[in-house]
């Protein structure tokens, strides 16, 4: 599988709402070791209302200069959230379907730039 | 001593590497039709180009990296696509125009037809880009260039109405009816296009790497842009000072280098008219030399190939590859018979079209503290930054439908 | 693609906060793709096209104790399916894979050469072809 395969799915809750699309993957560097580097295990799809991809991904990094650009940016993108692999009912065919009661969490990055509570 | 010949020499290869055959043309043009009322658009576009290129280069300084490879980790691969194939046509319109440009230089000097100069300037262009250092070919280049300070001269040597020039250069639109107002807005995009062609920031930044630049050598790249743009300015503003003399009170039209050229004829006779065709050849062919570079380092870095003039040309084989062979594309669009001069008011007017994609993301990047560390923009540069992004997006929007409405200027 | 009305943006205070995990973490599209790659030396030699993924046993049920790990990064035409749209086979795809990957930041850090790796045949190609061929190909400009 490669990532274009995921990037700009659309994503459906369990009752059938649509969320919007993928526009990210988010991994953790703790899968299989290696002599370098773990490999990444996939964490969750960083899902978005706007269906375009991110773009500079102001909205996670928190870099918030130059003030008007990043302002603009950040307005224009808000509303993505996580959701985690634990809560990924199905990838069949070009869609991506999430369990009952699935959680939406923030899409921040911890330890990236300044964070919001 | 040696770090005031160091500083020296640094602003003297930037006046002499401001200008080039787009520079040449577009001012004497302007200076022919509508005198100095278009001045202050030249020193709009020097702040520009001040701006973006200290930019620039703190960016390749504190990053280690160049611009175009930013372009992509920023913006994405389709918009960095886009930029790449709107700037790389660009580049090989203005390249195509540059070796126009030399050729026209050596035909004043020669006499000899500017299509039998063309695949030979090419050939040298390429020979100085595979074998000479990548410091010696700017410095040899920028000095040459400063033989242009002739036009300066010439200016004074020509005695002209000082109060009348002054008052050129302050009157808004153009004082002469016989050009409508869309033809002056035309010129200044024009003109601002040719001031701040997006190769230049490229190949600034690109330099940077080349010349491996620390964070300690940007005070001394600040002086070389901050003195050395302004003073290209001023020369600038010469060659529309001296057709404006000249060339306007008689109606002369530019259509070739002779015209740029007869002023400082009129004014210093033959010694002059040799010195200045000096000037003319080094600069158009310091300017061939960093769009060619340019052309290679904007696909290599989009791409992730292995780039720079400091290594071995096997070490980075595609790049020499990409240059090589816009080189041929150039002088085979030559050899079709264009005029040269009017390929160069072409390619001015899509630079400016061009120049959004190219500074909005230096400006973004220069703001991340990820890749600059402490040297992220100040404010200042940010108001600066902002308020001339917002001049280049008037200029882009505006460029095709003056374009249209002027018939490119005639 | 089917038309779907705008979702509803929903605002931070509606989320959970984002889940504690102790490794360092990563997006693939703001960290991995479209960054420059050099090599053990310092040299440039690609930027990440695209990611491959172990593929997903069953993708209409997948187990959610097997989330699939990052196996290599791509380069070469599926650059241009990344963005145009498309697929090309799996035998032409261009791996480095993860194992040779040493460090991550702005730029990603392999722990081999590049000339080692199968993905920079292209180079390799056109050196041997064509530059080394030209006088002066391999004479060191400083």
């Amino acid at each position: 599988m490669i990532l274009s395969d995921l990037l700009r799915r659309p994503v459906f809750a369990a009752d059938g709402e649509y969320l919007g699309v993928v526009v990210d993957a988010r991994f953790a560097l703790d899968g299989t070791r290696h002599q370098l580097l773990n490999s990444p295990r996939l964490v969750g799809l960083i899902v978005s209302p706007i269906s375009r991809t991110s773009f500079m991904g102001y909205e996670r990094t928190g870099v918030r200069a130059p003030a008007l650009i990043a302002a603009w940016f950040r307005r224009r993108e808000r509303g993505s959230f996580l959701v985690l692999w634990e809560d990924v009912a199905s990838l069949k065919g070009t869609t991506v379907e999430l369990r009952s009661r699935a959680t939406l969490h923030s899409p921040r990055l911890a330890g990236d730039g300044r964070v919001e509570g | 001593m040696k770090g005031i010949l160091a500083v020296a020499l640094g602003v003297l290869t930037a006046i002499g590497g401001f200008l080039d055959i787009g520079d040449l043309v577009v001012n004497s043009v302007v200076g022919s039709r509508f005198g100095l009322t278009l001045v202050w658009v030249v020193v709009v576009g020097v702040i520009g180009i001040c701006v973006f290129a200290q930019m620039s280069g703190r960016v390749a300084a504190a990053s280690g990296r160049a611009t175009f490879e930013i372009i992509r980790e920023r913006l994405g691969a389709r918009m960095a696509l886009a930029n790449l194939g709107a700037s790389f046509l660009i580049n090989l319109l203005t390249l195509t125009a540059e070796i126009g440009g030399i050729a026209l230089a050596l035909q004043l000097a020669t006499s000899i037809e500017p299509t039998l100069w063309m695949p030979v300037a090419a050939f040298a262009v390429w020979l100085v880009i595979w074998r000479v250092k990548f410091s010696i070919m700017e410095n040899v280049t920028g000095l040459l260039g400063l033989t242009l300070v002739m036009f300066a001269v010439a200016v004074f040597l020509l005695h002209p109405n000082w109060l009348d020039l002054g008052a050129q250069i302050l009157q808004q639109p153009s004082p002469h009816s016989a050009e409508s107002p869309a033809t002056y807005w035309y010129y200044a995009v024009a003109l601002f296009g040719a001031a701040m062609t997006p190769y230049e920031v490229f190949f600034f930044s690109s330099g940077a790497i080349e010349e491996k630049w620390k964070p300690k050598d940007l005070a001394q790249s600040r002086l070389n842009v901050l003195v050395g743009f302004p003073l290209g300015g001023v020369l600038s503003i010469a060659i529309a000072a001296c057709a404006t003399i000249v060339l306007l009170p008689k109606g002369i039209a530019v259509d070739s280098l002779y015209e740029t050229a007869l002023p400082i004829a009129q004014a210093a006779g033959k010694i002059g008219l040799i010195v200045v065709i000096l000037g003319f050849v080094a600069a158009t062919f310091g300017a061939a030399l960093e769009v060619t570079l340019s052309s290679g380092y904007t696909l290599a870095q989009f791409f992730g190939w292995p780039w720079g003039k400091y290594r071995k040309p096997a070490q980075a084989a595609r790049f020499h590859l990409v240059m090589i062979v816009s080189l041929i594309v150039g002088v085979g669009i030559l050899m079709t018979g264009v005029d040269p001069v009017e390929v160069t008011e072409v390619s001015v007017v899509f630079s400016s079209i061009a120049l959004p994609l190219t500074y909005l993301p230096i400006l973004i990047v220069a703001n991340d503290p990820r890749y600059m560390g402490k040297l992220v923009n100040g404010r200042v540069t940010n108001f600066f930054g902002l308020v001339f992004l917002a001049i280049i997006l008037v200029a882009s929007i505006a460029a095709i439908p003056l374009m249209i409405i002027t018939g490119a200027g005639s | 693609m089917t038309r779907h009305r705008t979702p509803r943006r929903r605002r931070l205070d509606e989320l959970a906060p984002p889940p504690r995990i102790a490794a360092q973490e990563l997006d693939a599209q703001l960290d991995l793709l479209d960054r420059q790659v050099l090599d053990r030396d310092r040299v440039q030699t690609t930027t990440v096209d695209d990611i491959e993924l172990t593929d997903v046993a069953d993708p209409a049920n997948p187990d959610p104790a097997r989330p699939p790990e990052l196996t290599a990064l791509l380069t070469g035409p599926v650059l241009g399916t990344r963005i145009f749209g498309g697929r090309p086979p799996e035998s032409r795809f261009e791996r480095i894979p993860w194992t040779d990957v040493s460090e991550m930041g702005t730029v990603i850090r392999l722990g081999v050469a590049a000339d080692s790796l199968d993905a920079t045949w292209a180079e390799r190609w056109v050196r041997d072809r064509i530059i080394a061929r030209i006088p002066g190909g391999t004479h060191d400009p400083q």
